[in-house]
């Protein structure tokens, strides 16, 4: 063939640009669909609760992505500084995933735990007052609005037309319980999306104002669950390299 | 060979060409001003001002969005059209529907700025758009196609010139990488959820996020350099058959860098090895695309004297070797390790972005402002001085951006005589507060160069109305005589 | 006699398989595209194109950037 009858025939081109252009991408995404290996098997992880899920959606929509990574890797300081590297378990409910690009800020992909809820709540609504040498904006207006959760049980449907395992059906909530045990089964089931989250806010109470629920209470539940769920104690040295 | 007769500016359409490209211009000054305000929050964090609508999360996007898709995608939209149609020698196809693809591509992207500061977003770098502006961008990119499509069939030269084929490339990689990145189920009218998850997802996105760099910030321009610098130069290009190898290795290779941007993360190794081993091929096309460009300039070096527009052509492609250099050596898993997460990749992208996407785009500008208005620049001595601001403004940039991720990396991994981390990681960012500084001036020069450039082109068009009405008013007198 | 079309079949041999066919096809093009010489000079005509429509219709088709101080633009406009 010659080259001349490509550049003189649009459609041609237009096809063989497709076939040149499809190759790479088929080749590296399709595979992390079906390669078992993927998604290390690991205990403990578990989908977000309405309250955490809430929260994680205000992180998105203040872009904390811009300046905070969610993925350490596998170096001896960020071992230091951050804990045990993550996962791909660790981030399956993620719709979508908030790995990040850039650290202005640290990492907080295990930031859950190390500061109480006061702390969060302090530096979120003025970094600087706790950190002089800050440069992250102030989020005050996050304890000023309350939480809208009136979609929740439209969020989570939604969710779970992408994967997510929450229950709609008896039997889906009876796997649940099998699963993840019958407290958090009900924090999964979408019928009792909003009473599941007001519960949790109640019993927490994590942005410290215990006759409001603010945006910042379901910020602050997503932050403190961050990295928690898998016990690393429980693993032998090694057993997570297998999976890379 | 051109048969017409008939004056360019009447045998093509001009009118969507003029529309796009005083759009670019405009979206540039925005986009890039918003640029510099984001910057400058990161050096003095009172800027933002306690405003949700303003903070650097928000504002983030807004930036890149005016930038890439804005004025990128309004200068490749202008040049695009411009090419196809000179070099097909035929008037551009179905003229309602390119009409269509300006409003609904100004749309777009104004609707998304605007939507970020309100704090609807998917959430997904380069791709925050909510789901029913994907659909309408979707639709106006499929627009775009057809259009350029059908004008390519219409030619009345046999062959389509090597720019066009990049042009292709790019309209139909990026409806490619549109579509499956941004699939997702519907919350409510303003949010929704991302069909793919974690590990998966992150390929996708980034799958998206390089092409968009290969693929809309690289290919098409280079469809703009394979035009323009041969036309400037009037030359044609160094090497038909080094473009050929070029274009098809380009558009191969890129396709499979994308997971060079998630090094030692959850993702297999083997996707990031394979993506690195490729990042690296990467260089031959890349390197073979700026030669070609700059060489057409062999035995003509003089024109870099004395002609300002040559001058911003040759050193966009200085800076596109440059940038695809540094590339390749930032996709090396233990170059990575250090230059990831850090300012570093953020200076890396600017030198392209500013180096060679903006400075290619502004020697097309002036290439074609004279042509499209029928006039002649107002001024050759601002191109000169929008050259030199522009040229310092990214050396200042890419420098302290340098100095700002070298140095946190190197400080992150630090280690004390007893094994513990020599840094707080708050240091690192009181470290870096006098390289934001100057980032800042950095992006100061650019906008000022943008503007410059703006004030020459306003006065263009003026001195080109005065004209036309003095020649109209010579003729009407002459009828009146006869 | 055909069991060497077996290691085709086997997942871990797609690497070596996927280079030698890739770096092949290249190969491939850059023999068609740089050896010839008349098929050389018939690719390089093409990069006139973009400077066809700089000539006024009644000049020599012969491509030449040299631009007439007379016009304001190296376009016939």
């Amino acid at each position: 063939m010659r080259h001349e009858q490509i550049e003189t025939n649009s459609g041609l081109m237009i096809v063989l640009i497709l076939v040149v252009i499809s190759i790479g991408g088929l080749v590296e995404i399709v595979p992390l669909f079906y390669i078992s290996e993927t998604v290390e098997k690991v205990e403990g992880v578990r989908p977000y609760t309405p309250l955490e899920q809430r929260g994680r959606d205000i992180y998105v929509r203040e872009g904390c992505y811009a300046c905070h990574s969610q993925q350490i890797r596998p170096f001896r300081d960020e071992w230091l500084r951050y804990g045990h590297y993550s996962l791909a378990a660790e981030s399956q409910y993620d719709h979508p995933f908030q790995w990040g690009s850039k650290r202005t800020g640290p990492d907080l992909a295990r930031v859950g735990g190390k500061y109480s809820n006061q702390w969060h709540v302090q530096h979120m609504i003025a970094p600087r007052s706790v950190v002089p040498q800050s440069i992250m904006p102030n989020y005050p207006w996050l304890l000023e609005r309350d939480l809208d959760y009136s979609d929740m049980e439209t969020r989570m449907r939604a969710l779970r037309r992408v994967g997510v395992p929450y229950s709609l059906t008896q039997e889906e909530y009876d796997a649940n319980v099998a699963r993840f045990g019958p407290a958090l089964a009900d924090q999964f089931d979408i019928n009792q999306a909003r009473e599941s989250l007001l519960k949790q806010a109640r019993d927490n109470n994590f942005d410290g104002l215990p006759d409001r629920i603010t945006e910042m209470e379901a910020l602050v539940a997503y932050l403190q669950m961050l990295g928690t769920l898998v016990d690393f104690s429980q693993y032998e040295e090694g057993y997570f390299g297998r999976f890379r | 060979m051109v048969q017409s007769s008939a004056l360019p500016a009447e045998q093509y359409n001009y009118d969507i060409v003029r529309k796009f490209t005083i759009m670019a211009m405009v979206w540039a000054v925005i986009g890039m001003m918003v640029g510099v305000y984001i910057a400058s929050e990161l050096a003095w964090p009172g800027l933002n001002l306690d405003n949700p609508a303003l903070t650097f999360g928000r504002l983030r996007p807004v930036h890149t969005t005016l930038v890439i898709f804005g004025f990128g995608g309004c200068a490749l939209f202008a040049t695009s059209y411009y090419i196809v149609q000179r070099t097909c020698q035929a008037r551009l196809a179905f003229p309602w529907l390119a009409e269509f693809t300006f409003w609904g591509w100004q749309a777009g992207v104004g609707l998304g700025a605007l939507s970020y500061m309100a704090g609807i977003t998917q959430g997904r770098e380069y791709a925050e758009f909510a789901w029913p502006l994907d659909i309408a961008i979707t639709v106006v990119w499929v627009s775009y196609l057809a259009v350029y499509v059908e004008t390519l069939r219409r030619r009345n030269q046999p062959h389509i010139y090597v720019a066009n084929w990049f042009f292709l490339a790019y309209i139909l990689a990026v409806a490619l990488l549109h579509i499956f990145n941004n699939l997702a189920v519907p919350v409510s009218w303003t949010e929704s959820y991302s069909l793919f998850a974690g590990v998966q997802d992150a390929m996708v996105q980034w799958w998206y996020g390089h092409n968009a760099v290969g693929f809309f910030l690289t290919a098409a321009f280079l469809g703009m350099m394979y035009y323009f610098v041969p036309k400037q130069a009037g030359r044609p290009i160094y090497s038909y058959r080094l473009s050929i190898i070029h274009f098809w290795a380009l558009i191969f290779l890129y396709m499979w860098a994308g997971g060079h941007h998630l090094h030692w993360t959850s993702l297999p190794d083997w996707v990031s090895t394979l993506a690195a081993t490729f990042s690296i091929l990467l260089l031959m096309p890349s390197w073979g695309g700026m030669i070609n460009g700059i060489m057409t300039l062999s035995g003509a070096w003089d024109k870099l004297r004395s002609d300002p527009v040559m001058l911003f052509l040759i050193t966009s492609l200085s800076f596109y070797g440059m940038s695809t250099f540094e590339g390749p050596l930032m996709s090396l898993k233990s170059v990575n390790a250090l230059s990831h997460y850090t300012d570093w990749t953020v200076g890396h992208v600017h030198s392209g972005a500013l180096g060679w996407v903006a400075l290619i785009s502004f020697g097309s500008f002036y290439h074609l402002i004279p042509r499209l208005w029928d006039t002649r620049m107002y001024s050759q001595n601002l191109i000169y001085v929008h050259f030199w601001l522009a040229t310092i403004g990214i050396v200042l940039y890419i420098t302290s951006m340098w100095v700002a991720g070298i140095g946190q990396g190197l400080m992150l991994r630090s280690f004390d005589d007893y094994g513990n981390l020599a840094y707080t990681f708050i240091e690192t960012v009181e470290f870096m507060h006098t390289p934001y500084i100057w980032r800042a001036l950095g992006g100061v020069f650019f906008v000022t160069g943008v503007l410059v450039m703006v004030y020459n082109f306003v006065m263009t068009v003026r001195s080109a109305r005065r004209e036309q009405a003095a020649l109209d008013a010579k003729l009407a007198a002459k009828m009146a005589k006869a | 006699m055909f069991d060497w079309l077996m290691w085709f079949t086997h997942m871990e041999n797609s690497k070596p398989l996927a280079l030698v066919l890739f770096f092949g096809v290249f190969c491939g093009i850059l023999i068609y595209v740089y050896t010839g010489k008349q098929r050389g000079q018939r690719l390089e005509s093409y990069k006139y194109i973009p400077l066809d429509d700089d000539e006024p219709p009644a000049a020599d088709a012969a491509p030449d950037g040299n631009r007439s101080p007379s016009r304001k633009v190296t376009d016939h406009e």
